[in-house]
């Protein structure tokens, strides 16, 4: 049985709904990034969740039981805010213990769960330290800290590494991970970068003003979106659309003519499509050609970002191991149409 | 320092020092050498008149009074605007807007406009003659500005703080008394350093509610008879009275200045 389960569940502030009927189960144990760009509403589902934000309607279940009026602090979830939210007058040890201190359990247990929370965190030479004497990366470790503490069945993460700089960023991304493999917890991770979604999560959904537009594991999304705004949000650099129109033999693209796709739709003759390239499949020297000018060439040491444009004006970015590719000149890019993905002009997927 | 800067604050500063200069010189003197000279320097002190001012005009228990009553309002004015002000500030409850902005109004209105209705409401409670009536009295007065303060300095606190807390599975009273209060304290000692001034200046509500008791001020205010005054029996007692407040002022000093800043908080 999953664990959380969401119904239709709509959340309107002062009449502006904001999400819209979201359904979605997530199972015990599963490492689930809530992925979309800004104003999508991954913070207010996640509150919603957390019982920070009331349900308009619609219904939420937690390990089988309706949470939609419980209190935030019976829901068995412990949440970490992108603001860590730390008490500022309380060291850190203080910090960590405040729930179970207002529950008013016993000091050795108290003792005992903050002791293993920092082992886990290499948090005890900190332990008595007041957060303002703490680096960013300690403060977000504290964070950690005061739910792991809580012994929860869910963890929820609000953007916790956006207040990070690049380095440490990816560091504590990794230690995530790892404090997942070893507490087993079932983790909710809302963020807007998608390298984040992609390297941590074992689901991902990916929201858009609102609503759910995919469901999936990394992998999933990325070969087989439902549509192009998954498409063009999961990968870095962002798939490339190229505006291809039906003919008799195949699609037009610009000049180029290339076969189509294997589908289980037949396409009428005229039809306008929008064809889905990925950067890293225009790395290789047979298949469809696509005649361009390269514009930028940003070398990145293993790979080059080149930005290119068509001779129909459209640009495309093709990510190459080893380019001969010199800004001004012209180049021949090919890819594999298997490997391409279309869409309708609306964006919807056609398979 | 500039001369042009030096003078007229070395001015400035002798208007605020030369009245205490005169009280206790003139404290110290007999009300006969007051007369003979009344601006000269006291020759032979005496601290006969604060021995008569602390007993044969009652100014110890009026102290007394004093400093119950300033001090039971001053606990109660901040345990209560910061109540409020956490309520108001990060709580989300119908009619938020409106119950702030009536309070905002409520500070608009001078005591002296009120004052019938304020003294039938206290007769009609049996509060007059009590310590406790004055000190709800003054925590009524001086609320509206109090919570007003406090809210508009909890609005710069952090929300999540809070949610994190409620996750934490604290009540919203632990939540206020183990968060909003200690958070709250600079702002909760510039309204703490405030309001016991103006409580224990405050002649007009003291008169009205203590008429036979009496508090310090109220106390010097009747030294003064209607043809003659004993000036140097005066002066002891307004020294007596203010001396509280130049302890209170020398002890937290630092944290008054610093106050400033926070009075300077938009809501
Ligand atoms: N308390 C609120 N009152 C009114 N509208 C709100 C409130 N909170 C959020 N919204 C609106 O709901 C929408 C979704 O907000 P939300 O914070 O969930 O976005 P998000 O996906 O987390 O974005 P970001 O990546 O910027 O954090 C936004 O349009 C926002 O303006
Ligand atoms: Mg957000």
């Amino acid at each position: 049985m999953s664990q959380i389960v969401l119904n239709n569940l709509s959340k309107r502030f002062a009449g502006v709904e904001v999400l819209h009927e979201v359904s979605l189960s997530i199972e015990k144990g599963e490492f689930t990034v809530f992925v979309g760009p800004s104003g999508c509403g991954k913070s207010t589902l996640l509150r919603c969740i957390a019982g920070l934000e009331e349900i308009t309607s619609g219904t939420l279940d937690i390990g089988g039981t309706r949470m939609n009026d419980v209190d935030p602090a019976a829901r068995g979830l412990a949440m970490v805010f992108q603001s860590y939210a730390l008490y500022p007058h309380m060291t850190v040890a203080q910090n960590m213990s405040f729930g179970l201190r207002m529950a008013h359990r016993p000091k050795a247990e108290i003792d005992a769960k903050v002791a293993k929370a920092a082992r886990i965190l290499q948090l005890q030479p900190l332990l008595d330290r007041k957060p303002a004497a703490l680096s960013g990366g300690q403060r977000q470790r504290v964070a950690i800290g005061r739910a792991i503490v809580r012994d929860p069945d869910v963890f929820l993460f609000d953007e916790p590494l956006s207040n990070l700089d690049a380095e440490l960023r990816v560091q504590t991304r990794v230690e995530i991970a790892k404090l997942h493999q070893t507490l087993g917890n079932t983790i909710i991770y809302v963020t807007h970068d998608q390298t984040e979604a992609m390297t941590l999560a074992d689901k991902i959904v990916v929201l858009r003003a609102g609503r759910i537009e995919q469901v999936g594991t990394p992998m999933h999304l990325y070969d087989d979106p439902d549509n192009a705004f998954v498409a063009g949000f999961i990968g870095s650099p962002r798939m490339n659309f190229l505006a291809a129109n039906v003919t008799a033999t195949g699609l037009q693209l610009g000049q180029v003519t290339a076969p189509l796709p294997a589908l289980a739709t037949t396409l009428a003759v005229g039809q306008q499509m929008q064809l889905g390239i990925r950067p890293e499949h225009l790395d290789q020297t047979d298949g469809v050609r696509l005649p361009v000018t390269v514009e930028v060439v940003e070398h990145l040491g293993a790979t080059a970002f080149v930005h290119c444009r068509l001779d129909s004006g459209e640009t495309l970015v093709a990510e190459q191991r080893e380019t001969a590719a010199r800004p001004g000149a012209r180049l021949d890019l090919h890819f594999d149409i298997a490997r391409a993905r279309l869409f309708g002009t609306d964006g919807a997927r056609v398979r | 320092m500039h001369w042009v800067v030096a003078v007229p604050m070395a001015l400035l500063a002798l208007s605020c020092v030369y009245p205490v200069f005169f009280t206790v010189n003139n404290a110290l003197k007999d009300n006969k050498g007051y007369i003979l000279n009344r601006f000269g320097i006291v020759q032979d002190p005496s601290v006969q008149n604060f021995v008569d001012a602390w007993g044969r005009a009652h100014l110890g228990e009026y102290l007394f009074n004093s400093v119950t009553v300033t001090l039971g309002a001053v606990v109660l004015l901040l345990l209560t605007s910061s109540l409020a002000g956490f309520a108001l500030a990060m709580l989300r409850f119908p009619f938020r807007r409106v119950l702030f902005i009536v309070i905002l109004a409520s500070l608009m209105i001078p005591v002296q406009v009120v004052l019938v209705p304020f003294y039938r409401t206290m007769m009609g409670l049996g509060l007059i003659n009590t310590r406790f009536g004055l000190i709800l009295a003054y925590t009524a007065f001086f609320l509206p500005f109090c919570v007003y303060l406090m809210t508009a300095f909890y609005s710069r606190l952090p929300r999540e703080m809070v949610e994190a807390a409620r996750m934490d599975g604290a009540t919203l009273l632990q939540i206020w008394w183990n968060i909003m209060l200690p958070m709250g304290r600079p702002a909760l000692l510039t309204l703490g350093i405030l309001n016991t001034l103006y409580c224990w200046n405050d002649v007009l509500i003291s008169l009205l509610v203590l008429q036979k008791e009496r508090t310090v001020m109220v106390g010097i205010a009747a030294l003064r008879g209607e043809y003659t005054t004993n000036v140097p029996l005066l002066c002891a007692g307004i020294a007596l009275a203010a001396a509280p407040i130049i302890l209170l002022y020398i002890f937290f000093q630092r944290q008054i200045v610093d106050g400033i800043a926070v009075g300077a908080v938009k809501g």
